[in-house]
């Protein structure tokens, strides 16, 4: 069945099924051993290591393993602020890893603002620009939006926040399956990762800290990961997200080609932010009194696979915060389908999906109210 | 996440659209909540020939708007009444968070039964009974006995408009947990339910005069007026459109027979008789009502509840005006507008004691929220509305012995009777003569405190014979 979901998740590839597997075997070893399976499992975890710092342009010991893009934005919100109580930064579109921390701070006292974004959902770069100040303890921006696939000015933002020596934490989690990113010339502090939205296995993922020193665990124990994250190391996972991150770097990509010719064949459902840089297999399309949520479940039954403006996992039909905040009526909100389509998507996919959609919703109008 | 039933009704687009333009349809949710949904019936002789839906809803939602036409369609209009929350629950088995979005299209389901059955009339069915419910544990016993009597009840709960202001006040999109209470109740003894949405007409007739009588310095008792000129009349309609002759309610009343008419009289427990704000129902509708409560006491009606395992057993019930939702009423007359006119208060020598700044938080016999301390315990004697003045006096001064009650009414002829001039006042031997449009009460013992716009009603015994308004 013609899987376009993969902003949730997308399948395991085979270079990290292929590199995983010798970890999950003989090379079972936990790396904090001296003994030969020790050894074998922390040559896998280093190596790993050195592919990632390398494909992502900054150093090993720059690179923390963790159990995913949530704990990456957790340990970076929690781990960049600490004492005393201070001032806090956040975009309207960050993921609930980051809004939730940053919530949970104000709850214990910090001072919250939010960096507003334009109708196309990008962070608006004046506002920004006046919002942040120098002696606020973090900014944090995403470098690309989960729902609507913005990109933000990432780069900008990393210099505004140099000048005033305020810590810029980046989401790249969705970013990374698409973008060739470079750590070292973004200028960012930290960026968090997650190997599952490119072909890797999921509970991996990364936080890289320009200065390590300044983060806090947020697991404490045995010291691994420099006293970073305690826990012993997820090796396979661990390689199995640097074959991911290395194979989608060497892999032909017909994600934009496939996504323009799909919303050029469904000009009755234009998509959300199509006037800005978005990711290129990413799609928001806005199906005008349709509930999406309802639309999902029929498409589902035809044979596809895509989500609603945002899946949550608590199954609650709240308008996603991302859409509000760049001025879209709720009513809208509850009516975008997002299409995200894969390297190994293919075009018979995307076409059958275009048909799909438009009968689906020749179906639906039927039950519509309004 | 939804289960298999969901993912199925939800996208059942067998019965999607509309019914036509004679439908009778109902609504449910707005956009502000998320969720909106219409069911349409189309209805030939008591019976629903087609039911569609619409929605701009959830997939709970909207599952449960395509399985109520399912269910429905086909069935006379009372069997479809039986249909509710718990039924589409069962069916569908969502997570306790989405039951909010089921009850949605139950809401809608009954908004539109109610019109069908609002347009025309039933065949008169000799068993038949409406049990009016209030969600709470006395109407919910009422409707037990009805079961266990043998006859076959309907349930009906008023609509009636709370202020949205109000601390207990309902969201507004939604029906008021106590109907979806009253209906769950139905439901559970498998008995069918319709709510009647009087919310207009309450407001204007009940509660404009309420603010109105606040505003003219009097102290009205709504629910008297209420259950005398608006709850009952609606009941004996509803009767009527669904061919039930009786009308059953939980009050602690009881009808009796005198000279070959029906009367309202005191029921058996002495602390929960509402007989009181009975008073004013019209003979015509007495005529029909059966109090199933009104030989009982509240307590065994409590274990009864218990007994039968009601979800209403323990349910707080709440004894101050309904509109008010919780609220101060005096603020409540100020928000809409009957503040009555500051001024002085004075002594009965006319000699000024102090300023109020509103006629209408005063009420003769009143002794706090004057103002005014040190000396004799001062009283409110009684209140001009056009000056804004209040007199206050000692406890003596508002002694009264001769009450004027217009309107009024003896039911029977009288003399000798005892009058209760306020619900939570005891009744006094008084001498009654009829005058006017009313009658007039020579009190064997003063009485304190007599407030214009009570209602005063006369026992002979445990039976009322007379009642009206107190106009001085």
């Amino acid at each position: 069945m013609p899987y376009l979901d993969h902003a949730a998740t997308s399948p395991l590839c085979d270079e990290a099924r292929e590199a995983m597997a010798p970890y999950l075997d003989e090379r079972f070893g936990n790396a904090s051993e001296p003994h030969r399976y020790g050894r074998a499992a922390r040559e896998g975890l280093e190596q790993a290591r050195e592919t990632v710092s390398g494909l992502l342009g900054c150093r090993a010991a720059q690179v923390v393993f963790t159990s995913g893009g949530s704990e990456a934005d957790n340990q970076a919100v929690f781990g960049l602020t600490g004492r005393p109580l201070g001032r806090l930064v956040v975009s309207a579109i960050e993921h609930a890893a980051v809004l939730a921390p940053a919530r949970e701070l104000e709850r214990q006292g910090f001072d919250l603002a939010w960096a507003p974004v334009d109708g196309d959902g990008v962070v608006d770069v004046e506002t920004f620009s006046a919002t942040v100040r120098p002696l606020d303890r973090l900014a944090a921006v995403m470098w690309a939006n989960n729902v609507t696939g913005a990109v933000q000015p990432v780069a900008e933002l990393a210099a505004i926040c140099g000048e005033r020596g305020v810590p810029l934490h980046v989401d790249a989690v969705q970013a990374a399956a698409s973008i060739a990113i470079d750590f070292a010339a973004i200028g960012a502090e930290t960026m968090a990762l997650s190997a599952h939205k490119m072909h890797g296995p999921k509970g991996v993922g990364a936080l890289v800290a320009r200065d390590p020193s300044r983060l806090r665990p947020l697991i404490w124990g045995g010291g691994q990961e420099g006293g970073l994250r305690s826990g012993t190391e997820n090796v396979a996972g661990v390689v199995g997200f640097a074959a991911a991150l290395a194979a989608m770097r060497t892999r032909g990509d017909r994600r934009r080609e496939l996504r323009d010719r799909m919303e050029a064949a469904l000009p009755d459902f234009p998509a959300v932010s199509r006037g800005v840089a978005r990711l290129p297999g990413h799609s928001l399309l806005l199906v005008p009194g349709i509930r999406a949520d309802v639309l999902v479940l029929a498409l589902d039954r035809a044979g596809y696979a895509v989500a609603a403006g945002s899946a949550c996992a608590s199954g609650d039909s709240e308008p996603s915060h991302v859409l509000v905040a760049q001025g879209m009526s709720d009513g809208d909100a509850r009516s975008v389908i997002r299409v995200s389509i894969g390297v190994d998507s293919t075009e018979p996919e995307v076409d059958g999906f275009c048909e799909a959609l438009r009968a689906c919703v020749e179906q639906q109008r039927a039950g519509a109210l309004l | 996440m939804y289960s298999d039933a969901v993912t199925r009704h939800a996208l059942d687009l067998s019965r999607a659209g509309s019914a036509g333009d004679a439908a009778f349809h109902g609504e449910a949710g707005d956009l502000g909540c998320g969720d909106q949904l219409r069911i349409e019936l189309a209805v030939e002789d008591a019976h629903i020939v087609r039911a569609r839906h619409r929605s701009f809803a959830c997939p709970h939602a909207t599952a449960a708007a395509a399985l109520c036409c399912r269910l429905v369609e086909g069935a006379g209009l009372l069997d479809a009444a039986r249909v509710g929350a718990s039924r589409l629950d069962q069916e569908l088995q969502p997570a306790s968070h989405n039951r909010e979005c089921v009850a949605l299209a139950a809401d809608a389901l009954h908004a539109a039964i109610a019109r069908a059955l609002g347009s025309g009339t039933l065949p008169a069915a000799e068993s038949r009974v409406a049990v009016a419910m209030s969600g709470g544990v006395d109407s919910a016993v009422a409707l037990l006995k009805a079961v266990e009597a043998g006859l076959d009840p309907v349930g009906v709960t008023l609509r009636l408009w709370i202020d949205p202001a109000a601390p207990d006040s309902e969201r507004a999109c939604c029906s008021p947990q106590s109907v979806r209470a009253a209906r769950s109740a139905c439901h559970a003894a498998g008995v069918p339910h319709v709510t009647l949405d009087l919310r207009r007409r309450f407001r204007s007739q009940i509660v404009d005069s309420f603010v109105r009588d606040h505003a003219a310095g009097q102290t009205p008792n709504p629910c008297v007026r209420c259950n005398g000129s608006f709850r009952f009349d609606a009941l004996a309609e509803f009767a009527d459109r669904i061919g039930a002759d009786r009308i059953a309610t939980g009050h602690y009343a009881r009808v009796v027979e005198r000279d070959g008419q029906r009367l309202i009289a005191r029921g058996a427990d002495p602390d929960k008789d509402q007989s009181y704000m009975l008073a004013r129902v019209p003979e015509q509708i007495v005529r029909r009502v059966w109090f199933p409560l009104g030989e009982q006491r509240k307590q065994l009606t409590r274990e009864q509840a218990r007994g039968a395992g009601l979800a209403a057993a323990e349910r707080r019930e709440s004894q101050e005006v309904c509109f008010v939702g919780g609220g101060d009423h005096r603020r409540f007359v100020e928000r809409y507008g009957g503040a009555g006119r500051a001024g002085q208060i004075v002594a009965g020598d006319g000699r000024v004691l102090g300023e109020h700044d509103g006629v209408h938080r005063f009420t003769p016999g009143q002794r706090r929220g004057l103002g005014i301390g040190g000396g004799e315990a001062l009283f409110v004697v009684s209140t001009d509305a056009a000056s804004g003045t209040v007199v206050a006096g000692p406890r003596a001064a508002l002694a009264c012995t001769e009450i004027h009650v217009s309107p009024g009414r003896l039911q029977v002829p009288a003399a000798r009777v005892h009058a209760k001039l306020r619900y939570r006042s005891p009744a006094m031997a008084a001498s009654v003569r009829v005058e006017g449009d009313g009658f007039v009460l020579e009190l064997d013992e003063p009485a304190y405190g007599v407030a214009p716009g009570q209602a005063a009603v006369l026992y002979d015994g445990d039976t009322v014979v007379g009642a009206g308004l107190i106009a001085g």
